[in-house]
């Protein structure tokens, strides 16, 4: 019944990711390294926006002479960064943002990272959280110890449709028109969200939009009008509300999905009304460029376990923050718009 | 001749025909003015308070020019539409003014000057921290006769704005809202100052309320004395209103990590200060580190 897009599986995920250009600069920098030139290569993305994707993609291009190693939680241990002895020339280390901890004494394995990366005959290819890397090329010069930075950009409409209905098979997603998609087929009113850092919110503001598709299949009489339109406004919408970011317009996706009908009123557009004390909103940047965090590490970085029980319950209630599998809290992602809003009107990141 | 002869005249019968009404039409527009003069500060505070840091100093920096506006409307007002006064005649006014001044009001001229200064050449705005003469606070007002200051005791002084001519002034943050602070440090003279001094710029870029900026760098810097080693880490604080608590924070977290360490405070006998038992004053600078270290305070014993 759908019209959506399915027949991707032939395409790389990369170039389903729209990421070729990325691809090619990070493979050229590789092949620079094998006659000779050593460019260290930093991936950096903000939360959700599928760095670990494109590392995944860059180990499996060059499987052969790659080793990937992945940090989950705050390193402390200086084994964690070590080579093994059989590790490759090119080395993959995901999510960096946890070699360091914001306290003093916590950056020993972040020194030592950077000397390992300044001093050896490899070259690393790594990936850092955006908040996380800012704050440490600010505060240690990060960025010179990189000579390539990519830095991951937004998805496009298109590349968002196919993302998100890889996940399906042809005609499986059932494509709804909700009473407002039938009422208005040409002209309608939709909210475009704008997050305001010297406010600390984010806003919807309504704005009048012409339906060129419906207008193109009204011209062409095509059958499937109806079918198109309500696809169209599903996934404008989804782009609209994730500013291009993979992980949001999954989640926004997932929580819109009434399997296997989905319907353009069902996607939700969320913007949290934030106020807290400025503690909870420090812990919250943690989180934040961390992208997860243990009640441990929030303790040891804050100072004091009770105080952090309190802080997390805030964040929990809130519903600005999830506690997932492995036991790490992270920021929701519907609500990440509103919490870096807020956090740039903090200047707790920038 | 003939020409200020006659506007004297016009002045004089003006200044004459003043009755009770026009005197109250005065007061009442003076009170209008002054009314939607607190109600603009009052909302635009409120809102500034609910902008981020920079958009607060931003909308502070305008209080002062609308309220200037406010008042010179109501002067113009009572000048123009009631009195009938222009050119010439004003001049004579001010001539008239000038005499007053000279007798009785002339400090309160003085501010009202001192007034205009602030608003117009900014030496100082709303939301900077300054130190004029004795005083030191953030700006929370300025007013055509004198400027409120929040000190750090959270007590509010009332400067009259003529200080600006007499007393140089000092603003930690100029319109921006953060601001250098330096701490300083003390340990003993044979600790290891390299590891000392990494500790401190790590629990410094670790602060919560820190501000870190290229373009505000953060400096550490070490001087070794006679008996002892002072340093002196120079960085922004994110919101100058955070100023102690940042100085707290990085002195509380920098002491736990020097203990663990095994970096000391400086031995009190070193310093020449008198045994705990007796009764005297610490210089408030030296105290504030040996409050953490109380390992060097048994030992001096």
């Amino acid at each position: 019944m759908g019209t959506q897009h399915s027949g991707s599986e032939e395409k790389s995920f990369g170039e389903i990711l729209g990421l070729r250009d990325e691809i090619g600069e990070i493979q050229a920098s590789i092949a620079d390294y094998e006659t000779g030139k050593k460019l260290n290569i930093a991936i950096i993305a903000g939360n959700l926006a599928g760095k670990t994707t494109l590392l995944g993609e860059i180990e499996r291009i060059n499987l052969s002479r790659a080793t990937g190693i992945a940090f989950s939680e705050i390193v402390r241990d200086r084994k964690e960064i070590s080579l093994p002895d059989d590790a490759k020339r090119v080395v993959l280390f995901d999510n960096c943002h946890y070699l360091y901890m914001r306290k003093p004494g916590g950056f020993d394995i972040f020194y030592e990272f950077l000397d390992m990366i300044s001093s050896q005959d490899r070259i690393f290819v790594t990936t850092w959280n955006l908040h996380t890397w800012k704050y440490l090329n600010e505060a240690f010069g990060l960025g010179r110890y990189f000579p390539v930075q990519i830095f991951i950009p937004a998805f496009n409409k298109e590349d968002l449709r196919l993302f998100i209905l890889k996940r399906y098979g042809k005609n499986e997603i059932i494509f709804a028109s909700d009473k407002q998609s039938k009422e208005e087929p040409l002209l309608y009113i939709i909210k475009y969200p704008f997050e305001l850092a010297f406010l600390g919110k984010k806003i919807f503001i309504p704005v009048p939009k012409i339906n060129i598709l419906y207008l193109k299949n009204r011209l062409l009489n095509k059958q499937e009008q109806e079918i198109e339109t309500a696809e169209d406004r599903v996934l404008e919408k989804i782009y609209l509300e994730s500013k291009g970011n993979p992980g949001i317009a999954l989640r926004i996706w997932e929580l819109g999905l009434d399997y296997p009908r989905i319907e353009p009123k069902n996607i939700g557009q969320f913007s949290f009304n934030i106020d807290l004390e400025y503690e909870a909103a420090f812990t919250l940047s943690l989180i934040l460029s961390y992208q997860g965090l243990k009640k441990t590490e929030i303790a040891e970085i804050i100072g004091s376990i009770i105080r952090v029980d309190e802080i997390l319950f805030q964040l929990l209630t809130q519903e600005l923050i999830l506690k997932d599998e492995a036991n790490s809290y992270r920021v929701r992602p519907e609500a990440l718009g509103s919490v870096i809003a807020y956090m740039e009107k903090l200047r707790l990141v920038w | 001749m003939v020409d200020v002869n006659t506007s004297r005249e016009q002045l004089l019968e003006t200044l004459t025909s003043i009755d009770t009404q026009t005197l109250i039409t005065i007061i009442l527009i003076f009170l209008i003015a002054y009314v939607l003069a607190r109600i603009i500060t009052t909302l635009l505070s409120k809102l500034s308070e609910k902008m981020s840091r920079s958009g607060r100093i931003k909308v502070k920096i305008i209080i002062p020019i609308v309220k200037f506006v406010i008042y010179v409307i109501a002067f113009y007002y009572i000048f123009g539409e009631i009195f009938k006064i222009f050119g010439a005649e004003i001049l004579l006014l001010t001539g008239i003014l000038g005499a007053a001044i000279g007798f009785g009001i002339k400090d309160l001229f003085s501010d009202l000057i001192g007034g205009l200064v602030i608003t117009f050449e900014k030496p100082y705005q709303i939301g900077d921290k300054i130190s004029i003469g004795s005083y030191y606070g953030e700006v929370t007002d300025i007013s055509l006769r004198a400027t409120k200051l929040v000190t750090p005791d959270a007590n509010t002084v009332t400067a009259p704005n003529s200080l600006i001519f007499n007393e140089a002034v000092a603003s930690g943050n100029y319109g921006a809202s953060e601001m250098m602070v330096v701490i300083d440090l003390y340990i003993a003279g044979e600790s290891n100052v390299e590891t000392a001094m990494r500790i401190l710029r790590e629990a410094v870029v670790s602060s919560k309320y820190v501000y870190i900026s290229k373009k505000s760098p953060i400096v550490i810097l070490h001087k070794a004395l006679p008996f002892y080693t002072r340093l002196r880490a120079k960085a922004y604080v994110n919101d100058l209103r955070d100023q102690f608590k940042f100085e707290s924070d990085v002195h509380t977290r920098t002491w736990i990590e020097f203990q663990k360490n095994g970096i000391r405070a400086p031995q009190l006998n070193v310093l020449n200060i008198p045994s705990m038992e007796g009764n005297y004053e610490l210089d408030v600078t030296t105290l504030r580190n040996f409050g953490s270290n109380t390992g060097g305070l048994k030992k001096s014993k």
